[in-house]
Order: structure tokens, then sequence, then C-alpha cells
């Protein structure tokens, strides 16, 4: 049954100030509307119980995007419209861009706003799950003031929101760190305008010398509100991607969710597909890992002595690049990776020499002479937590590595990728008590391993 | 049952002249578009933003006027499928509609127009993926839409989007 409109009343304030203030002197008794893509529906059934409205649909402080340094500010009365065109959340949040386009059809996506797809608070709702996973926070603006909450902490249960009754959503902020981040979205709904997803999916990860980093999956219509799969994640976390990591993480993924039977799918259904996207994300992330391999074969192509030249930044020694140019072609990085042991292992003191000479003291950011450009870069990424130490630790490891120096006659070598500052310090002066024999074999060691870290850089491009 | 609100006025522009009405804000667009100017090609489908059929364009983007309370409208400039009569794309986009075999029943023909002519103010020369994308919002039940795309391209290609 249809609801008469005089039954209702609809005001205009003219801006977000006299907006909130209305909140505030009767905060039970106004509703915001915005758009009306779902208030306007719930009007049409009859179902529509607040009598009283407030229309924030043309207030210009919520239709705007901000991007700052550390965050792209999204004011909550953007449509979808204004988010799927805008070039920086299309270069850097593709997914919320993508969810914008899946939402309702063109006409739709002119009225609907982000601000009004959060406070719906739909467990289906597409953005939802991009927001999730690219750790959003809301802007929360009353006649008290404004505070900013996290997404993940706004949304607490089914319908539920910790929203104040004199309370708006002025913005959403999307954090700007997922550069070099692979990611994946995926509606699965009978299709994808006008109908309410089934399963939606949002996931980002980084790959970092071939294990998983950082890796964050959201899903919508799974659960009473938009989830993190945090136990999923975890078992990801710094794991190489491998076939039998990828099913247990889609087993892991389906036991995590407790999708319902309703009028769109099965609970049986969603399940297997939430463990079929889970499949394809680390199957694209892994895609990304070959396509890297781009840059063996291009290696695997080059004269000899340009390929020599490439490599011996992953190492120092002349011998071993000549080795490992000498050994080409190679199918795939493990058979790189493998080699350059072989390789390292056969060589005699003064190559090993030569590759730890390439390398700057432990606490110094000034290369070895010898070092090329790439191996300096590297050397200083490598001491990165090293770096971070307090000035006491710094000032230790200066006397340590004089002391060794003056003990063995060469640079402490130690991969330090990693280690803290104080970490390598004791592990300096564990090492100040060994033996010349054993010294040099414990700093072949270390190079052994900083080789294998920078060849997976190298690789990976 | 109390009564909460009472009526305002409201002005905007339709179909490019200036008209003002007298209307409870919650009245939907649509309902003052057809029942106080009378302008009845605007169609009612399903009455909650699912099918397209009360296409309006206001201030230049495609709506649902089903969705739109009419104080939202204020001030706005709305075009319905009679303001188009004598737009070129939308003209266009008739004669090919009537080629290509696009409008039976004909319900939800003068949403179909006003989002083909949205689409092509924005993309010109669409791809059928652009076609599909930019009308789906407008659900047809008896053509199975696919001559309905193919007359869009056609208008395309006859380069009325440009």
């Amino acid at each position: 049954m249809r609801s008469d409109p005089a039954e209702y009343d609809l005001v205009a304030p003219a801006n977000l100030q006299a907006a909130v203030s209305l909140l505030a002197n009767e905060p039970d008794r106004w509703l915001p509307i915005a758009g009306g893509t779902d208030l306007m529906v719930q009007f049409a059934a009859g179902t529509l119980r607040a009598r009283n409205l407030i229309s924030i649909s043309r207030l210009p402080e919520l239709r705007r995007i901000e991007a700052f340094a550390e965050e792209i500010e999204i004011g909550a009365g953007c449509t979808y419209s204004d988010i799927r065109k805008h070039e920086s959340v299309q270069r850097e949040f593709p997914m919320l861009a993508k969810a914008a386009s899946w939402t309702g059809g063109i006409a739709n996506q002119n009225r609907g706003t982000l601000g009004g797809n959060i406070v719906n608070a739909s467990p289906a709702a597409d953005s939802l799950p991009a927001l999730l996973v690219y750790g959003a926070e809301l802007i929360l603006v009353s006649v008290r003031g404004e505070r900013r909450v996290l997404y993940s902490t706004f949304h607490t249960g089914y319908k539920k929101l910790t929203l104040a009754a004199d309370e708006l959503i002025r913005a959403v902020c999307l954090p700007r760190r997922f550069t070099g981040y692979v990611s994946y979205t995926r509606k699965v709904g009978t299709r994808n305008a006008q109908a309410v997803s089934k399963v939606c999916m949002a996931a980002l990860a980084r790959l970092e010398i071939g294990a998983i980093h950082d890796a964050r999956i959201a899903l919508g219509s799974v659960a009473p509100t938009p989830i993190r799969l945090t136990e999923t994640e975890r078992l990801l976390d710094r794991k190489p991607l491998d076939p039998s990591l990828v099913r247990l993480a889609s087993r892991t993924a389906v036991a995590e969710v407790q999708p319902i039977d309703d009028i769109r799918s099965t609970a049986r259904y969603r399940g297997a597909v939430v463990g079929n996207l889970v499949t394809e994300f680390l199957e694209k992330l892994g895609g990304t890992q070959r396509m890297r391999s781009v840059a063996l074969d291009r290696w695997n192509g080059l004269p000899m002595d340009e390929a020599e030249k490439e490599i011996l930044p992953c190492c120092g020694s002349r011998a071993w690049a000549r080795s490992m140019a000498a050994r080409r072609p190679f199918s795939d990085e493990n058979s790189v990776l493998a080699a350059s042991d072989e390789t390292w292992r056969s060589l005699g003191e003064q190559d090993w020499m030569e590759a730890f000479a390439h390398h700057p003291r432990i606490g110094e950011s000034l290369a070895a002479p010898s070092a090329t450009a790439r191996s300096a870069a590297w050397s200083s990424q490598e001491q990165s937590d090293a770096a971070a130490a307090g000035d006491a630790v710094k000032i230790a490891l200066r006397e340590g590595n004089g002391e060794y120096e003056r003990r063995f006659g060469r640079t402490f070598i130690i991969c330090a990728t990693g280690k803290s500052g104080s970490e390598i310090l004791q592990i300096l002066r564990h090492r100040l008590q060994n033996d010349d024999r054993t010294e040099i074999r414990e700093a072949a060691e270390q190079q052994r391993q900083i080789s294998q870290i920078r060849l997976r850089k190298w690789l990976q491009g | 049952m109390t009564k909460t609100g009472a009526q305002c006025q409201i002005s905007l522009t339709v179909n490019g002249e200036p008209r003002t009405v007298r209307a409870y804000p919650m009245e939907r667009l649509l309902d003052v578009l057809r029942q106080q100017l009378g302008l009845t090609g605007t169609k009612e489908g399903c009455g909650e933003g699912e099918c397209g059929a009360c296409s309006v364009m206001m201030d230049g983007a495609l709506v649902d006027s089903c969705l739109v309370p009419i104080l939202q409208a204020q001030g706005a400039k709305v075009v319905t499928i009679e303001g188009l009569d004598q737009d070129s794309r939308a003209r266009a986009l008739q004669q090919s509609f009537l080629e290509y075999g696009g409008a039976q029943c004909g319900i939800c023909t003068p949403g179909m127009i006003l989002a083909a002519v949205h689409l092509l103010r924005e993309k010109p020369e669409p791809g059928m993926d652009d076609i599909r994308q930019g009308l789906a919002g407008n659900l047809c039940r008896c053509t199975g839409y696919v001559q309905i795309f193919e007359a869009v391209a056609a208008a395309a290609r006859r380069g009325v989007g440009r």
C-alpha cells in the first residue's frame, strides 16, 4: 500500500550546519534522506516509518572529493556516478569505482550516495567490502563537532551502526597506501545491474620476495554485516603462494563465513562461491608472479657480457656472475636460486671477499666504492629495519664494526633484511668470538642469503 | 492519521518552461509530472527504481522520477520524453527504434530513449558493452533487448552522439 505524502514532512536545509542543528534539536524526529534510492522505495511500499525527513542531497559540503597527501576524502553525499568517474578513485581505489558501477543502473548511480549506502547498512551492499579492505575511515559530524571512526568498527551488527541520532556521515577517507598491491573484486549475482549480490568480494594483497603480504579479503552477503576473512588473511600472511596454500585458503574461507538461504541464493551455493572467489583471487595474485618471470625470459636472451653485468648486483662476485650467465637459460625462479647457491659454494675465498666488498658497513648509508647503484639501493632497503635503531644501538654498532674490521680485516657481513639494530648488534658480538675459519664461512652463508633475497627481487623486476 | 507536512510551492523548469506547482514535499516527481503537468509520456512501472520506465533527466542526469521527492526538484531543470521531440539524438533514436523493432508494447520506450540519449551524450561512440551498461537500469519484457541495443548502436553509427 503506497504511502500518503500528506502524512510526511520533508525539509531542505541550506547547508550542513543547518542540517546538523535540526538533528541536534530533535534527534529522534528527523531522518536524513539523500538520493532516496532506499528510502523512497520504502515510501512507495508504505513501510517508511520516519515521518519527518531532512533532505541532504544538495548540501555542497557533502559533495566533494578531495585528494590529500595521505588520503582521499570522499564526501558522503557523492553519488556512485561521481565516484566511478573520479580519476584518482579509479586509479588508486579501483574496487570502489567498480562497486559503484555495479550498484543499481545509471539512474540509481546518479542519485544514490556512498554515505547512504553505508547508513542503509545492507549486508549485501556492493561498496562496503571495498571500504573494508581499503581501511576506510568515516568522518561523523554533529553540532558537537567531528569524530573519526574506522568503518570496520562502525557497522556492528545486522543494520546496526555506531552513529548517534544527531550525527551525519560527512566524508569517507581512504588511505593512499595501496600502490603495488594486486586487487581483485567480483560481484556474483543474477546480473550486475539492478540485482542484489549473492556474494560480493573485494581483496587486496602484495607479493614480496614471492610471499604474500598484507592480504585483505572482505565479503558481502555472507554474514549479518560485510566481513573481513581474518583467519584466511592470517593463514596467507608471509607464505609463499603455491597450490596447496590456495586450496587451504579456499577451505578456510568457506569455514569462516555464515551465509544464509534467502530469496536470492542458498547458504550452500554462497559457501561454494566464497571458496571459488578466494581461489580466483589467489590465482590472479599468482598470475602476476608468473608474469614477472618475463624478466627472467629477457635475461635468458641477453648477450653474455650484458647478462653478467645485470645479475652482478645480486651478489657482487664477478666469477659468480659469469658462472650464472653461462648456466642460462633458466626455466624458472627456483632453478636460478638453486644455481646461485651451487655456484656460490664452489667459489674460492678471493671471490667471496670480492662480494663482501660490495656492502656498506651495517648502520652506514655510504655505499662501498665498488657497489653498483642497484646494489647500494638494495643495501639501504635491507638495512631499513636496522636504520630505525636508537642512537645508543647505532653507536654500539659503529664500535662493533670497527672491532670486527680490526679483527678480521674486512666488513662485517650479515643478511640484515628483517633484523633490528639490536638483533644485529647481538649477532655481531657473538661472531666476534669466532675463529677465522668459522667466521669466513659464516660471512659466506650470510652473503648466500643476501643473494637469494636480491635474486628474488631482481626476478620480480 | 495526523497530517504532518503542509503543501509547498515548487518552482522548476520542465522541458524548458518554468513551472510552479503546489505539492506535498514528499510527492514523487513522477506523480507531479503525470498528474499536475499532464506529461504522461513518463510511465510508472515498478515504482521502486528497478525498471527505468519513469526515467527523466534532472539537471542533465538520468534519474528515476519515482524516487525523487518533489522538494528535491526545487529549482531543477527537468526534461521528459515530451521535451525531446526536437532533440536530434532522440529523433534519430526514434527512427532506429522503428527500423530495428526496438519498441513493442511501448511502456519501456520513453525510458529507453531517455537512457540512450544520456548514454550518447556521455559516450558518442559507445561499444556494445557501453550500450548494455547504459541501458542496464531499463527493463523491457517484450523485445529481449537485442533489437533495442542494435537500434542504439545504429543511431550511434549514424553519428547522432556527436
